[in-house]
């Protein structure tokens, strides 16, 4: 009886001990990204300058058959802008771990007692963090230049909820190759895969102007439905439950099917230490 | 004894005829290199070509509406355009790595003028720069596209790609000379972006609107991709020709000149 009432106190104790961690690894994690503007800029100008240069370059396109209607071209690349900057920062979020994992500083923190899913949550926290962010100021700078979010103030938050859960169900992805090799330039090599997912799913231009095998694979691809979720709330004033499937269910399926990926790459890991 | 050193430092390529020699070991060195360091030449192969597919597939349906019924005749020549100039990526990649390793301060020792450590990077460049032109065409060929301008279209073709690659490559250089470090390769990356990207690269400039237009009209790149892209669009006439090839004459002059002189930088 003792020993049982004894327990329970020291089992609360190591859950607080382990959620205080996982938020102070959090902050590190996210100060950490926060004060490399460098590294970060890239995954905010970049999707802005493609999202600038695609609604000059393909202006005239919102007017062909079968595209969706839309105020401008900018409105229709929102979500696609949204979608690049998550995928950009969640390469470069995994690519930090990695570094973590080169210079050694993961090794200190592995045998420090601190609790192990703790040191992989902690660090991905970032990701959501910087997704929310990004999605943030792109519509922020979007709206600036005149582009409306149709369906209102819900639309515009579930679209921040869906950037940091894309977010970070990639980086979580990432971070699974980040904690198998070791190496920063694996984990920077992965982004041209991350790039072919994105090409081919329907993140750039409506599946209704693709034909033949690239619309198979377009049709099959999730990334697609992900961005047609996101942009519905965009270009659509009525909300739907499908936009919300699409759009949150499929990256929150996507988080805990990569996490599962990563601890296991981190028990593999810790198994060879 | 350091005069007659400071007058050896030659620049021009007729100088001394040994320079020949060392820009030709300097290209040979450069092909082994693909074969040593594959990963290292893969991706200038490997990106031309998965976007060759997925933007023919993605803007399909945008270029059908701009009248351009087989998107692979609009993106085979840019893909061949951005494989010949990835190469020059990786070549101001390796020039870096000589200059950490020593390996550039030996090419400098060697016989002929001091111009063959710029000119043989330059020479290799556009020897490498056929391997991804020749793949790309081969996937367009295979996907679908046409060359109605037939061999005098492969030809402005070839002249588009290699006058890139030299261009590209000299910018990198120049570079990577004053640099240093790898820093260089990724400005390299980004002004090949855009200067590739803020032209007529993804739509006919009729169809642009807005900011890009009047830089597309001015970028010496829409010229090039005019040139590269003639033959497979129709017939190749002088009138799409000439103006490509005054780009590139006037680019790799530019790009050369500002080569040589990082390496009178480094020198000094």
């Amino acid at each position: 009886m003792t020993v049982a009432l004894a327990r329970q106190p020291i089992h609360e104790d190591l859950h607080q001990s382990a959620v205080r961690q996982t938020l102070a690894l959090a902050r590190r994690s996210v100060l950490g990204r926060l004060r490399q503007p460098a590294a970060l800029a890239p995954s905010f100008v970049f999707p802005l300058f493609f999202a600038a240069l695609s609604a000059s370059s393909y202006s005239r396109v919102k007017n062909a058959p079968g595209f969706p209607k839309v105020d401008s071209f900018l409105q229709f690349g929102l979500a696609a802008a949204v979608m690049q900057g998550a995928f950009f920062g969640a390469t470069s979020a995994a690519a930090d771990l990695a570094v973590d994992i080169e210079q050694g500083f993961w090794e200190r923190l592995m045998t420090s007692p601190v609790h192990r899913t703790s040191i992989v949550i902690g660090r991905l926290m970032s990701s959501l963090v910087v997704g929310a962010l990004q999605a943030t100021v792109f519509m922020g700078f979007l709206a600036a230049l005149g582009v409306r979010v149709r369906s209102g103030p819900i639309g515009i938050v579930s679209i921040v909820v869906s950037a940091s859960l894309v977010s970070l169900a990639m980086s979580t992805l990432m971070s699974t190759f980040a904690i198998k090799t070791g190496s920063p330039e694996v984990v920077q090599g992965m982004f041209p895969l991350v790039f072919v997912l994105m090409f081919l799913s329907s993140t750039f231009m409506p599946r209704e102007l693709m034909h033949g095998w690239f619309r198979h694979v377009v049709d099959v691809n999730p990334i697609s439905y992900l961005a047609e979720g996101m942009r519905g709330f965009v270009i659509e004033r009525e909300l739907s439950g499908w936009r919300f499937f699409e759009a949150i269910a499929i990256p929150s399926i996507g988080c805990v099917l990569a996490l599962l990926l990563c601890l296991r790459a981190l028990r593999r890991r810790l198994a060879q230490m | 004894m350091t005069a007659a050193l400071g007058e050896d430092r030659t620049y021009g390529v007729a100088s001394d005829p040994r320079t020949a020699t060392v820009i030709a070991f300097m290209v040979k060195r450069s092909l082994i290199r693909i074969r040593r360091i594959p990963a290292a030449f893969l991706p200038s192969l490997a990106m031309p070509v998965f976007q060759l597919i997925a933007f023919g597939g993605a803007f399909a349906g945008a270029l059908a509406y701009a009248k351009i019924n087989q998107a692979l005749d609009w993106y085979v020549p840019l893909s061949c355009l951005q494989g010949a100039a990835f190469g020059a990526m990786g070549l101001a990649f390796a020039t870096v790595n000589d200059l950490r390793t020593g390996f550039f301060d030996r090419l400098r020792m060697a016989p002929g003028g001091r111009a063959a450590t710029v000119y043989g990077p330059l020479a290799a460049s556009m020897v490498r720069a056929i391997i991804p032109l020749v793949i790309v065409s081969a996937v367009g060929f295979i996907g679908g596209a046409a060359l109605p301008g037939g061999v005098l279209g492969l030809l402005t073709l070839t002249a588009a790609a290699l006058g890139v690659a030299f261009c590209a490559s000299g910018f990198g250089l120049g570079l990577a000379l004053r640099m240093r470090t790898l820093a260089a390769a990724t400005l390299t990356q980004f002004a090949i972006f855009f200067a590739l990207f803020l032209s007529t690269a993804q739509m006919p400039l009729d169809f642009i609107q807005g900011w890009v237009k009047p830089i597309a009209r001015l970028n010496p790149m829409t010229n090039v991709l005019r040139l590269a892209r003639e033959g497979f669009l129709g017939e190749v006439t002088w009138q799409d020709t000439w103006g490509g090839l005054l780009a590139i004459a006037i680019l790799g002059t530019l790009t050369t000149v500002y080569a040589v002189r990082g390496l009178r930088s480094f020198d000094k």
